[in-house]
């Protein structure tokens, strides 16, 4: 392929906008990722003297205080325990089901197989909203349980349309040989259809889980009682009442003299910074080799909405 | 046609058997269905009753549409759909152009490495959530931020401004930040209509003598004029829709009057103040609204350009 660039004589005004774009770019890089270091570079750095300011591009007095102080504390370590439950069960559990369903929608002698999609494609248009899904959940003793994370999202509409449209791309030979041997079809799905289909759950299962990490509003608006905290509500929690830090460091399981000084050189700003690094690092470490996968799958999605 | 019904009835049996398992693991997701779709759904009517929970719905509890004129009269309305228009105005322009000229600059780039390291890296503040981003803005625009920091050091400011904490900032703060999490994923669509673009086409400018400027006006745009109409419909449809978690994230008490828009509202006096009926009249308005937004714009494009979402 003939680069484009090279079709058009190289003007001195277009040798300019060549320099200008990537400035630009850099600037842009810059702005993208400087947010972030800036935050490491705080919670790297001893609480107090963070006040002062002046913190830019390394730490000052660097220490792992921070990390150490918020990692022993029994709240944090319960949030991250509930995150990491739900975003594993959460992630498996729907993409089991909306797997299956998917492939439900795909069996062509099943009377019901378009109608069932048509079902579950309206619930990407129209739903209750906020309130009377609340009230629903309250009704039924969704709130206050680890369930209310998991159980409505376990069919859903965009990942079915996603999965189906591979499962109707796989030749049809495949499923047809395994029903004439006698096969049931839930063993079909599991034994022959869900092992091809690996590409495309890897993909949205890093996306689900992705966004099982990222949700807070569910957990705030359906278990206020904290008990089902996690990570991204703990950082909220710090981030908007301004005990929640003195509460996390009470629990914390430093113990003795030692921590009583380390306790005092931390500051609300650094042990902010430290969990929302905390909260951060597992998202920069997993999207880089994800995000060809997603933008695959948004292309998908678009071109079949 | 006239098929005997003993013969149809046998038909529908053999059929049934054939699909017998099929049926009960579609009744299961049905059973889903109707949990977490059906049954919300059917609480819109609460709208129109004086809802109070645990308590069955009568007819001597419906009120009309009082739930729904109860909003007009209520003192912050007004201020509510300000702020629902302004934010959602500056979402839909300047938020919906920045993503078209950030990838016609991606497009101009000619290191394919540059190019790929910054789309990569651009994508990065859409994966991280809300709450991060609220908790890095609070550390970059506080007093003792780099923001302030590097104000103070041009010149520019004389003392700390405590830019969150005062609403005039509030509007330019979201929109920037909108921004800054979404430009980069958004540009995905325009890019993969870019590169769906004919490279004879480019060509045959060059032969027409277009210039680079010339090629983008006539050639690129042009190619992926219909990718941003129907962006734009979306986007239309979704204007009212603002994200109401980075509002609660990033405003604050001192700053309501700039910050609460018809979603927050709705979470306000529907879970926080418990006027249910009421919160749900709002929310139901909202929608219908962006309904017929979407209906309108589609019209709109349909007739001027021949472009149209459905």
């Amino acid at each position: 392929m003939v680069s484009r660039t090279k079709l058009v004589k190289a003007t001195v005004g277009s040798k300019v906008f060549d320099v200008c774009n990537v400035i630009f770019m850099l600037i842009l890089l810059f702005l993208m990722v400087y947010p972030f270091w800036n935050q490491l570079v705080i919670s790297l750095n001893d609480g107090i003297d963070a006040q002062r300011g002046g913190l830019y591009f390394w730490p000052r007095e660097f220490t792992l205080n921070n990390y150490d102080y918020i990692l022993k504390s029994k709240g944090l370590l319960s949030a991250l325990g509930w995150s990491l439950a739900r975003v594993i069960w959460g992630t498996f559990a729907q993409l089991v089901c909306t797997g299956f369903v998917a492939y439900i929608t795909t069996v062509k002698f099943f009377s019901f197989h378009r109608k069932l999609r048509a079902m579950f494609m309206i619930t990407m248009y129209v739903s209750g909203g906020m309130i009377p899904v609340y009230l629903w959940y309250q009704q039924i003793g969704l709130t206050e349980t680890f369930a209310v994370y998991w159980l409505p999202g376990l069919i859903g509409a965009y990942n079915m349309m996603i999965i189906a449209s591979y499962i109707e791309g796989l030749p049809e030979a495949v499923t047809e040989s395994a029903r004439i041997d006698g096969a049931r079809e839930v063993t079909i799905f599991f034994r022959v259809v869900a092992p091809l289909c690996i590409p495309v759950f890897a993909a949205l299962a890093i996306m689900t889980a992705v966004g099982h990490w990222n949700s807070w509003f569910d957990v705030m608006i359906y278990n206020p009682s904290g008990k089902f905290d996690t990570m991204q509500m703990l950082l909220r929690d710090i981030l908007i009442e301004s005990d929640k830090i003195k509460e996390l460091m009470s629990d914390s399981m430093v113990g003795g003299d030692a921590a009583k000084s380390q306790a005092s050189r931390i500051s609300t700003q650094s042990m902010r910074a430290a969990t929302t690094m905390l909260v951060t690092i597992p998202i920069v470490c997993v999207y880089p080799f994800f995000q060809k996968y997603f933008v695959k799958g948004i292309s998908i999605g678009a071109v079949k909405g | 046609m006239q098929a005997n019904p003993k013969v149809r009835k046998g038909k529908f049996r053999k059929r049934f058997k054939k699909e017998k398992e099929l049926w009960f693991w579609s009744s299961l997701s049905i059973i889903w269905w109707v949990f977490f779709f059906l049954i919300p759904l059917y609480g819109i009517l609460y709208a129109f009753f004086d809802y109070v929970p645990g308590r069955e719905l009568t007819w001597d509890r419906f009120v009309g549409l009082e739930n729904f004129a109860a909003f007009f009269e209520a003192r912050d309305a007004w201020n509510i759909i300000r702020n629902t228009l302004v934010i959602g105005g500056l979402n839909i322009t300047v938020g919906f152009i920045a993503p078209i000229i950030l990838a016609l600059l991606f497009d101009e780039l000619k290191s394919m490495k540059l190019k790929r390291v910054t789309q990569t890296v651009s994508y990065l503040p859409y994966f991280v959530s809300w709450v991060v981003v609220a908790s890095i803005l609070n550390t970059c625009l506080g007093s003792e931020g780099v923001l302030n920091e590097v104000l103070i050091g041009l010149g520019i400011l004389d003392e700390p401004i405590l830019f969150l904490s005062e609403g005039e900032y509030f509007w330019t703060i979201i929109t920037v930040t909108n921004i800054w999490k979404n430009v980069g994923w958004s540009t995905i669509l325009y890019m993969s209509a870019i590169a769906g673009i004919d490279q004879e086409l480019y060509e045959a400018g060059a032969v027409d003598g277009l210039g680079r400027w010339g090629m983008v006006r006539h050639i690129t745009l042009p190619s992926i004029l219909p990718t941003i109409v129907l962006l734009f419909i979306l986007g239309i449809g979704n204007i009212l829709n603002l994200g109401y978690e980075q509002n609660l994230l990033i405003g604050q008490p001192t700053t309501r009057a700039y910050w609460d828009i018809i979603d927050t509202y709705v979470y306000r006096y529907g879970i926080q103040m418990g006027r249910h009926s009421f919160a749900i009249a709002v929310g139901l308005m909202k929608s219908v609204i962006g309904l017929a937004l979407v209906f309108a714009t589609n019209r709109i494009a349909k007739k001027t350009m021949d472009m149209s979402i459905f």
